[in-house]
């Protein structure tokens, strides 16, 4: 950790909280302005960065999951199903 | 540079001009078809990660598509559909599906908690190497949908909807209903937590990755770790780990 980590927080927990919201797209103007160059400068967090990264992908990529045909079907008879039943 | 801000947009049709209460039943039907439909596959991946099996992940998105079109008229055309449709599946998998294994899931909760909570901050301390990091890159679904399995549902959901989905915090809150705060804590939380698991499994397979070293004999009857979910000692001596490992 660099001296200079101190800006995006005083300890391992806010800069990780700090890059999360980074990453969120939680921060204001400003604060991004003052992540963004210190992850240029910084290659512990600029690891910390690349880190939270892949992990998004990856958890992105293995949670896409496609609905069975069938559920599509299935969901529009049921709702069929309860017109009728309301007498429409 | 991760951009998944698509959450707020709103579909492309979703037309806020339609008016709801002049609105035939036909006509709702068919908005509700072409526009709610659209997010199945959406949903039916959260209610994976909610129910974790196919039957219940169906019953639970055919459950909440009804309850939708049921209340499809409160639904404000041009706001965020999409958010609206998932506060509905989380609330019905509360209502109907978190009952039934509550008690065993909760009792365990903490512990669990505390203890991986511990882990994931030894993680961070130590750094990877970036061996570690290209297999977490290449880590199997499998293991990451464990990984995100074994953290506690409150985390999980939260972690599932900001990073899978990319809501805003605000977005999460009413999903979840709960504080803004609350759904930062459980982010924090979660990612820490599945962050640890992820390395731990990365770490295993970044091991076995790397050529395997000559060792000196193994020593037999030794200290041997029986329950060896150790990589780095079956790394050297066995070969065919992978296989089972993938199983896991």
């Amino acid at each position: 950790m660099s001296a200079d980590c101190e800006k995006i927080g005083d300890c391992e927990d806010a800069r990780i909280q700090r890059l999360y919201e980074y990453l969120d797209g939680a921060l204001t103007h400003e604060d991004l302005e003052e992540v963004r160059s210190h992850l240029e400068e910084c290659t512990e967090c600029a690891h910390e960065y690349d880190l939270e990264c892949i992990i998004r992908s990856v958890v992105r990529r293995s949670c896409t999951e496609k609905a069975p045909d069938a559920l599509k079907v299935n969901i529009m008879a049921r709702i069929s199903q309860i017109r009728v039943e309301a007498g429409h | 540079m991760e951009t998944h801000k698509t959450a707020q947009a709103p579909s492309e049709h979703d037309d806020p001009e339609v008016d709801v209460t002049e609105e035939s039943d036909a006509a709702r039907r068919q908005r509700f078809e072409r526009d709610a439909l659209e997010y199945v596959d959406q949903l039916y991946s959260a209610a994976m990660r909610m129910t974790r099996n196919p039957q219940d992940a169906e019953d639970l998105v055919q459950e909440a598509y009804t309850k939708a079109y049921s209340s499809f008229h409160q639904y404000r055309p041009g706001t965020n559909l999409k958010a609206w449709l998932y506060r509905i599946l989380t609330n019905t998998y509360i209502n109907l599906y978190r009952k039934r294994q509550r008690q065993p899931q909760q009792a365990a909760t903490d512990t669990v908690e505390d203890w991986q909570m511990a882990k994931a901050a030894q993680h961070t301390s130590t750094g990877l190497r970036s061996a570690e990091t290209e297999a977490l890159d290449h880590l199997p679904d499998s293991d990451v949908k464990d990984a995100l399995q074994a953290i506690p549902e409150e985390f999980r959901l939260a972690v599932y909807f900001a990073d899978v989905e990319g809501f805003a915090y605000k977005e999460i809150a009413e999903i979840l209903d709960i504080p803004i705060g609350t759904v930062m804590s459980r982010l924090h939380r979660g990612r820490k937590l599945l962050r640890g698991l992820l390395t731990d499994y990365a770490r295993e397979r970044g091991i076995k990755v790397e050529p395997k070293t000559p060792k000196a004999a193994p020593k037999k009857g030794g200290t041997k770790t029986t329950t060896s979910k150790n990589a780095e000692s079956d790394a050297g001596t066995t070969g065919g780990t992978e296989e089972q490992e993938a199983g896991r």
